[in-house]
């Protein structure tokens, strides 16, 4: 039995340090124009994206990844705003890293498709001059239901507290959102700072909790086409997976109102190449490149240009409807105190509906 | 005379012996003083920090991230970490303890087998074995398909996103540690020693009791060990076959680190955590005597 | 063995049919046409045909082989040590560094994950391959550890002495004895420990450097985007290569005992 561990143990080392030199061999022979080193979420991007850009401008791209927006800037503050070259991630965790001065003013003169930004989204608050960001994606948090298996009309918020939805409902993990979810029922602001408002929201959320089935982030449109769940509060992303998946899912914009996010791309302070930062984010604000990365995405298009090039089957989905007079705010970090009471209604809100 | 000779020369070679023996500690001693005592150290400081408006933390001193913790709701989430840890660790006992036990009783060629049958598993990504488990446990998933084509049920379970099925993911999740460390401690088990209690009258139960069961209750330790502690901090496995719904430390934690942005409240929770998890295996060491595992707390 | 009843391999048997339950559903999956698990579209090679248009996932599985076989390897060598060590010379101090270096289990990884973050960064060690393994050596030790600790606690003591005393030097009453049998336990501690790092993510995360992608960190990433069946397509293969590669072992394995064999009745 030595013998044949000792075997397995020098086959793996054999191929571990082979494979590694293979890879080593292609990644760190340095491309005809450098690197670009890319920091978001994994899977942002169709491949052919990707190889397109490199095949181009000969950047290669080291696309390295976080899984939330705090890990990012935890990674760049230890970095001192070094390392990487561009930085794609949620509105509310840039204003912190402008804040924190880990970001550097861009120069416009080299981004020649600037203009095919659509300047509804532009001026937040996150960025209210355009300085430092360019957006690349907006999405809603919106409530999708099965008609099959909901008997009432959804037509905000206070139609999920029904007890006709027992044990049915999704949400995501975003306690932001659904605790705004409360907040908005409640008539309230997002952003309030008033603790006792909060623990109002909380005191309604827990209403909520025996109609709740299951709360994530990931892949939460699976559980209500699988039946698992009959409404749910998702992402645009996942809602337009949903529905082309479904036809005969039903969209809500809740009446009580909606929260806006936008994802935008910054260069760190001190990046190591930004020519291949302005050279990426130019080449996906192409209206043909663009439409491809919205939807592959499922996102809103932050990109007028590129509205034209979108596919008649994704339209409906990556575009606000012209109709859209829904109330809209968008989420934002508030104060420590604030912060404790979110999160203290959100573990009991989550604890309750685990009863 | 020749026997003082002998005596001191034996001395002579105990020193030289322990001499190197020393020298076998301190790779462990260098790299644990080094690596992790001091971020131990920075976790503790920070535990007591206060906490910045957005995002970090500032120099000033508090208890307040102790005092916190003492909410109901947040007293609650280590009541059903500890829960969980039980209920986990006794599971993983039954079915466990056989397995590891009936692996060391295989010939050679089997225990070859089984060693890798187990471990093959554990080198496919966690995340996406839980996703087998959500298709297994969904409405009309494979476990309903099953049952419901045998006739035992009629309707979906609805297991998923409960808390029976938590725990079958933590079972599974931690069940190659016990039997690693059952088989571990069984494989070296004099056999003959059995095989002569039986030759002497004992029943096979009082053979298994009195011979077996002492002889790998090492192994047996070392696995509730290796699946208490664990089971304490997990929680990602709770958050995708819980649906989120169950709240542990771990979950708890994470949140004060990534979404509430208080790292000396997330720091202050986990010291508490180690804290009780260490008291935890103190307290179950002392209960069983076993002095076998000299120096393990 | 008198009367063995089949029950013993019938409790195995089922056990490890269910260990394998989910992984079977995971190999299944990867051939969906399908993006999401939730429908079944049909059988298809196109995550496969992906996967290996995607230079930088095979080479953060890559990067995850190197550090889990570092990290394993030196958990082993520091935990062997230890164990044997702290058996031998009963220092005072024994008591406490033994429960310093298991605290790392005892502790969330997340809050570990950031303390070594800060700690890294404070006594200026570069991010990547080499913080990795610290990292993953600092909770692969106590596996080892604690496994190789209990087998010595069984082990009979006077064989070692034995061979002291029949004039064997300390290092070959080390390797021709004690070592032989902790072996398997200084094994399997080795196997966990590879497990444990292969699929660490949350420690990685914050740890690793620019250049160094490690797999779990591309599959828990793309939570936000949604997981694709690509890693199934990834996990799939996987499956496969360490099947192919333990065959292979057992293969050589028996062609050497054999070869063995016919030397020895040879003689």
């Amino acid at each position: 039995m030595k013998k044949t561990t000792g075997i397995i143990l020098v086959l793996c080392i054999m191929m571990g340090l082979l494979a590694g030199c293979g890879a080593a061999e292609t990644s760190k022979s340095p491309a005809k124009g450098g690197t670009l080193t890319l920091f978001t979420w994994e899977g942002m991007f169709p491949q052919e994206i990707l190889d397109g850009f490199t095949k181009e401008t000969g950047y290669a791209i080291n696309y390295n990844n976080f899984d939330y927006d705090e890990t990012m800037l935890a990674k760049l503050q230890a970095a001192k705003g070094g390392d990487y070259d561009l930085v794609i991630a949620d509105d509310y965790i840039i204003e912190t890293v402008i804040a924190e001065g880990l970001a550097q003013k861009l120069d416009k003169s080299k981004l020649k498709n600037y203009s095919n930004i659509n300047p509804i989204y532009q001026g937040q608050f996150y960025d209210p001059n355009d300085e430092y960001t360019v957006p690349f994606g907006a999405g809603v948090q919106t409530i999708v239901f099965d008609p099959e298996q909901v008997d009432i009309d959804i037509k905000g918020y206070t139609d999920l507290f029904h007890p006709s939805l027992r044990d049915s409902v999704g949400v995501i993990a975003n306690y932001r959102v659904i605790n705004g979810l409360a907040l908005k029922v409640l008539g309230e602001s997002y952003n309030t700072e008033d603790i006792s408002k909060i623990e109002a929201a909380g005191e309604k959320l827990l209403e909520l909790a025996p109609n709740i089935r299951v709360i994530k982030d990931d892949n939460l449109q699976d559980d209500l086409l699988s039946g698992e769940i009959a409404a749910a509060v998702m992402y645009t992303s996942q809602v337009t997976m949903a529905k082309m998946a479904n036809p005969d899912l039903k969209i809500v914009f809740p009446s009580e109102g909606i929260g806006f996010g936008i994802m935008a791309a910054f260069i760190p302070s001190n990046a190591p190449n930004a020519e291949a930062a302005y050279a990426f984010m130019d080449y996906l604000l192409r209206p043909g490149i663009a439409a491809q990365y919205f939807e592959w995405l499922g996102y809103y298009s932050t990109n007028r240009a590129a509205d034209d090039y979108i596919s008649d089957e994704y339209k409906e989905f990556l575009t606000l409807p012209s109709d859209f007079a829904g109330n809209t705010e968008m989420i934002q970090m508030v104060g420590a105190e604030a912060e404790e009471a979110h999160t203290k209604v959100w573990t009991k809100f989550k604890s309750a509906a685990g009863q | 005379m020749s026997c003082t000779a002998g005596t001191n020369a034996m001395k002579g070679k105990k020193k030289k012996t322990a001499g190197i023996s020393v020298l076998t500690l301190l790779p462990l001693y260098l790299f644990t003083i080094v690596f992790i005592t001091g971020p131990l150290i920075y976790m503790f400081i920070l535990s007591f920090l206060t906490r910045a408006e957005t995002w970090g933390v500032v120099n000033e001193f508090t208890l307040r991230n102790y005092l916190d913790i003492l909410e109901p709701i947040y007293l609650k989430t280590f009541f059903e970490s500890f829960k969980l840890a039980i209920i986990t660790t006794v599971f993983n006992i039954i079915v466990g303890y056989p397995y590891g036990y009936f692996m060391a009783k295989l010939n050679d060629k089997w225990k070859k087998r089984m060693l890798l049958l187990i471990m093959i598993p554990f080198w496919i990504s966690s995340l996406m074995r839980l996703y087998g488990w959500i298709i297994i446990f969904r409405a009309n998933g494979v476990l309903d398909r099953i049952l419901m084509g045998i006739g035992i049920i009629n309707e979906p379970l609805k297991l998923l996103y409960t808390y029976p099925a938590v725990a079958v993911g933590m079972v599974y999740a931690l069940l190659p540690f016990m039997i690693f460390s059952v088989y571990s401690s069984a494989e070296k088990l004099d056999w003959s020693i059995v095989e002569a209690a039986r030759d002497l009258g004992a029943g096979r139960w009082q053979a298994f009791t009195t011979i077996t069961l002492k002889m790998t209750l090492p192994g047996l330790m070392s696995g509730v060990v290796l699946t208490f502690i664990p089971s304490m901090g997990l929680f990602f496995i709770a958050d995708i076959l819980g649906g989120n719904k169950v709240v542990l430390v771990g979950n708890l934690i994470q949140e004060q680190l990534m979404k509430a942005h208080n790292w000396s409240f997330a720091a202050a929770l986990s010291v508490v955590l180690m804290i009780l998890t260490s008291l935890m295996i103190y307290l179950y060491r002392r209960i069983t005597h076993v002095r076998d595992l000299e120096g393990l707390v | 063995m008198k009367n063995r009843t089949r029950l013993p391999d019938i409790f195995l048997g089922v056990v490890t049919v269910i260990m394998y339950l989910p992984i079977l559903l995971v190999v299944f999956y990867s051939f969906n046409e399908s993006r999401i698990t939730s429908v079944w579209e049909g059988f298809s090679l196109k995550w496969y045909r992906e996967l290996f248009r995607d230079k930088a996932i095979l080479e953060a599985l890559v990067n995850s082989v190197i550090l889990a076989v570092l990290s394993s390897f030196s958990a082993a060598v520091i935990g062997t040590l230890g164990a044997v060590g702290m058996t031998r010379v009963k220092l005072r101090s024994n008591g406490i560094i033994e429960y310093i270096s298991t605290l790392p289990l005892m502790i969330p990884e997340i809050i570990l994950g950031i303390v070594f973050l800060i700690f890294f960064s404070l006594i200026g060690l570069p991010f990547g391959m080499m913080t990795l393994v610290i990292a993953h050596t600092s909770f692969c030790i106590p596996y080892v550890f604690i496994i190789v600790k209990a087998r010595l606690a069984g082990m009979d003591k006077s064989l070692a002495e034995a061979a002291r005393d029949l004039g064997a030097g300390e290092m070959r009453a080390f390797f021709d004895i004690t070592l032989p049998l902790i072996f398997p336990g200084i094994i399997s501690g080795m196997l966990l420990s590879f497990a444990m790092s292969f699929d660490d993510v949350v420690i990685s995360i914050f740890v690793t450097g620019v250049n160094t992608n490690t797999l779990p960190l591309k599959i828990y990433t793309q939570l936000k985007t949604g997981v694709t069946p690509k890693i199934n397509a990834l996990c799939t293969l996987m499956l496969g290569v360490t099947i192919v590669m333990c065959a292979i072992s057992a293969y050589i394995g028996k062609k050497y005992n054999q070869k063995r064999l016919n030397e020895e009745e040879s003689l």
